[in-house]
Order: structure tokens, then C-alpha cells, then sequence
């Protein structure tokens, strides 16, 4: 990420900080850039920030920067980081805070793949309270190939395509694919749970 | 004695074998694993990324439904279902309001009693006892497993406490001794393998299961151990691409613990499905003469 210079904003940064703060339940202030955290991070490398970077960035009050990362998007909550903090700073929930904060703030995801994914997940679990592989699949793998085909993005599309059938085929194969659909019977307490969360978000 | 169990979303799927193998070997050990009724998802990894709210009401529900069977433990075989129900149970002590708020919703209630455990700690302490070894009827000798631990047995979101060394754990190293396999010392035991980012972050995932595949063949692994079906998955379904895409040449089988526990009490492959592994997992077993 080429970050531009940084600059300390106290307006923004103590809004941005508070927020983060609360939302995510960890103590950003107690981050003295040890990095750690960063030696650990298996996405870091990748992503052009570690975790101490993106919690200076926040401290910084640069919230573009901070709500828009490749780290939100790749961090696998592997809790490497947040494990060996000596401040106990699990930064995993720092970005879970961060990407519902973007979504909220309709900004497009770096990597729209893993939001689609989440929220396809999700979504399959609120229709019969199980997640059904094949369901869940074919609304992540429809979401993400209209998203593509937007973009003219074809090559993308057939070769996502490809690698799904290559591997449907082979769990087919070894009797590792179920068609059959599990409903929960309490579905209307699942369908109570995710209308209260929605009342919440709001 | 009989303890509750989760089996999960996946259990219930792609990795069905995983499921019918821990009710054979828990049953030789004495334990008679009692399914939850109507248990749902527990939303995964997924809910936490994206609401708070959900992430921890989806496992109450099943914490409710455990709690009052009345059975004092509960096992959870999928590192993913284990990690969400223990953060769901430690949030829900520490805040009564958000308690009450979900407790409403639910028949039945959330009381936080039931004790969860992962295979591992089920397994483990019986391997220490000797307990494990005194059942086993064929030594697994010549099996050299890679233990892999992945993320979530040993690493948590909030403060919760392990019952191992977090960067170096060795309950399953002790369970494979016990066994009389001959597991390895590596690096790559508890480091992340990309979980669902191989759906939706490829390349990402390739290049972590990359690292975990060098080290373990560099060290003379001949297979993978795991607990969790995610990780099996992972390593299992997408070794053909990663070894393509890299130059790797050797082909691990990845079994489940309790396929282990179970081949060294006498429990036939074809019992336990051995023959569903995407990497032939029977043809190691017939070379070292242990089938
Ligand atoms: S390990 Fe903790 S204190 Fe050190 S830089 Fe990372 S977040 Fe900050
Ligand atoms: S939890 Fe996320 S930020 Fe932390 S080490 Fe893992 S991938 Fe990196």
C-alpha cells in the first residue's frame, strides 16, 4: 500500500479511535509498536500492512486508510497476532470491526470476494439454520460471477468455473458431496436470532 | 459414560466420515456421544466478521439446548464450532444483560454449566493415563505424522485458557506416541492453512498450505494428522493443486485423529470410510503392513 505521509488529525482520530474501541472491545491505546504482531502475520506480507500499522493508522484518525486495507479483507482470524501481543491486542476483531464499519459505510471491499463470502454464508444459514455446501456455494459462486460480469471480468469467471467443477467432481467422486438438506425444527428461534441482530445493527 | 456432542455443519457433509469414525472409537473408549437435538450452525467464522450480535446468539442456542440435557460435557470435533461456542459461553458469563437479551429468544435457555471440551481433550488426557495404549491392538509402526493443529485449538479470540503450550502444543504428538506412530517435530504445527480463504482467497490459501506442505515433507512426514475438517479439507482436497503449482512431488494422506485412534483398536478401514480421503489414505496403511 503506498501510504500517503500521515498526519496526526485529534478530531478524527479520537472519533475513528472511539469507535474502533468500542466496537471491536480492544485497547488500541495500549499498542507500543512492537510488531510482534507483524512477525506473525501470515497475510502480511501480502497485504502491505501488519497489524501494528493498521492500528497506527487508526490512531492517526486516517479513517479512509484504515476502513479501506487489504489487511480487512485478507485477515484470516487466525488470532496469531493477538495471541502473542504482550497487550493482549487481538487485532482480528480490530478488522472484524473495520469491515462491518465499511460495509456500512458502502465502501466497495478490496477483495469483494471474502465479503460475499461471509454474507453467503450467513444468508444460507438464516434459510434452514444449517449451512448447506451445495446452497451456499451456488449463492457465493452466483454473487461473485455477477460481480465479475459487471466488470467484464470472463477469464476470471471461467476460471473459477473450472477449479470448482475439478473439485465438485472429485468430492462427487469420493462420495464427499450431500445433496440431502437438514432443517432445523426451532427454525422461527434462528429466524428470531438473526431479526434481533438485524433490530441491533441498526 | 455419556457425554453431548456437536458434530457441526460439516460433519453433516462433506466430511460425514469424520462423524461416523468418533461415534466408533468413542464407543470403544466408553463413551457414548449423544448428538444435540436440533442443534443449528454456529455460524462460523463468517458471522463474526459480520455481526457481532449473531456471532454470539447462533451458538447460545445450541449452549441452551446443551445446558439442559443435563449431561456435564459437551464434545466438539471442528475447531471452528469449538472456538465460537467457547467465546459464545465466556461472553455470555461476563455480560448478563446480553444474556437476558438472548435468553428471551431462545425455549431453551442459555446456563453456561456444560463443560466443552475438543477431541484432543478427550483424547489427550487418556493417552497420558495410559489408558489409550493399554486399547491398542495393532501399533502404528512406521507412521511418521506431521501433528497440524492449524488456528482455533490453541488460539482464541478473547482470553481463554489452553490446556497446552500454545506455539508448541503436543496433546495429539502425545495421543500419535501412544498410538505407536513415531510423530515429528516441525514448524509449521499451529500455523494457519487459509481455512475458507481457499474459496475466496485462492492464491492466498495456496501459499500457506504451500509452507505447511514443504516443511512437513522436508522433515520426512509421511502423512498429516488433524482434528479439525476444515483443516482436513483443505489440506486433503487442495494438495493436488498446491503440490501442482509449487513442484511438489510427494503426496501426504491427511487422516483425522480418531481414524488413527481407531486403526490402532482394531476398527476395519471400510468401517470407517478411510477410502473417502481425496488423497489415497488405505495405499500407506497396506505398505507399512498395517492393514
Ligand atoms: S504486538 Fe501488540 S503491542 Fe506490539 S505492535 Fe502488535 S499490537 Fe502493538
Ligand atoms: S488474525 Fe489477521 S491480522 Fe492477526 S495475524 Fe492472523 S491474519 Fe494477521
Amino acid at each position: 500500500m503506498s501510504s500517503p505521509v500521515l498526519e496526526f488529525k485529534p478530531e478524527q482520530a479520537s472519533l475513528l479511535l472511539r469507535e474502533v474501541m468500542e466496537r471491536s472491545g480492544q485497547n488500541l491505546l495500549g499498542c507500543y509498536q512492537c510488531r510482534r504482531c507483524a512477525a506473525g502475520c501470515p497475510v502480511g506480507e501480502e497485504s502491505g500492512l501488519t497489524p501494528d500499522r493498521l492500528i497506527r493508522l487508526i490512531l492517526l484518525g486516517e479513517r479512509e486508510e484504515a476502513l479501506n486495507n487489504l489487511l480487512v479483507w485478507k485477515c484470516l482470524a487466525c488470532y496469531t497476532c493477538g495471541t502473542r501481543c504482550p497487550n493482549n491486542i487481538q487485532t482480528a476483531r480490530i478488522t472484524e470491526a473495520l469491515k462491518q464499519m465499511s460495509k456500512e459505510a458502502h465502501i466497495k471491499p478490496l477483495v469483494p470476494s471474502v465479503g460475499a463470502f461471509h454474507d453467503a454464508f450467513a444468508k444460507s444459514v438464516s434459510h434452514l439454520g444449517r449451512v448447506h455446501e451445495l446452497e451456499f456455494m451456488a449463492l457465493y459462486e452466483f454473487k461473485i460471477a455477477a460481480d465479475r460480469a459487471r466488470r467484464g471480468e470472463w477469464k476470471a469467471i471461467v476460471g473459477e468455473m473450472k477449479e470448482q467443477a475439478r473439485l465438485g467432481l472429485t468430492m462427487m467422486k469420493k462420495k464427499r458431496m450431500h445433496m440431502g438438506l437438514e432443517k432445523v425444527k426451532g427454525l422461527s428461534e434462528v429466524k428470531h436470532i438473526y431479526k434481533k441482530a438485524k433490530e441491533k445493527g441498526r | 459414560m455419556e457425554i453431548a456432542y456437536y458434530p457441526g455443519c460439516s460433519l453433516h457433509a462433506s466430511s460425514e466420515l469424520y462423524d461416523i469414525q468418533n461415534k466408533m472409537v468413542f464407543r470403544q473408549l466408553g463413551l457414548e456421544l449423544k448428538e444435540l437435538d436440533d442443534w443449528n450452525c454456529c455460524g462460523a467464522t463468517s458471522a463474526s466478521k459480520t455481526d457481532e450480535f449473531l456471532s454470539i446468539a447462533l451458538p447460545a442456542r445450541n449452549l441452551g439446548i446443551a445446558d439442559a440435557s443435563g449431561l456435564s460435557d459437551i464434545v466438539i470435533p471442528c475447531s471452528s464450532c469449538y472456538s465460537r461456542m467457547l467465546v459464545s459461553q465466556k461472553r455470555l458469563a461476563e455480560d448478563p444483560s446480553l444474556r437476558a437479551v438472548i435468553n428471551a429468544e431462545l425455549a431453551r435457555k442459555v446456563e453456561g454449566k456444560i463443560r466443552i471440551l475438543s477431541i484432543l481433550e478427550v483424547l489427550a488426557p487418556r493417552a497420558k493415563s495410559g489408558e489409550l495404549g493399554e486399547k491398542v491392538k495393532r501399533k502404528l509402526e512406521g507412521l511418521r505424522p506431521a501433528c497440524y493443529y492449524g488456528c482455533l485449538l490453541t488460539r482464541f479470540p478473547s482470553d481463554i485458557s489452553v490446556p497446552d503450550d500454545v506455539e508448541n502444543p503436543q496433546g495429539m504428538e502425545n495421543v500419535c506416541t501412544a498410538l505407536g506412530a513415531k510423530p515429528l517435530e516441525w514448524g509449521y504445527k499451529t500455523d494457519c492453512c487459509g481455512a475458507s480463504a481457499v474459496v475466496n482467497d485462492a492464491d492466498q490459501s495456496l501459499s500457506l498450505m504451500y509452507k505447511i506442505m514443504k516443511d512437513a515433507v522436508a522433515r520426512g512426514a509421511n502423512c498429516f494428522v488433524t482434528t479439525c475438517p476444515m483443516c482436513q479439507m483443505n489440506l486433503d482436497a487442495y494438495q493436488d493443486r498446491v503440490g501442482e503449482k509449487y513442484g511438489i512431488g510427494a503426496r501426504l494422506p491427511v487422516y483425522f485423529l480418531t481414524e488413527l485412534v481407531g486403526l490402532a483398536m482394531g476398527i476395519g478401514p471400510g468401517e470407517m470410510q478411510i477410502d473417502r480421503h481425496f488423497v489415497d489414505a488405505v495405499g500407506l496403511l497396506k505398505e507399512l503392513k498395517l492393514l
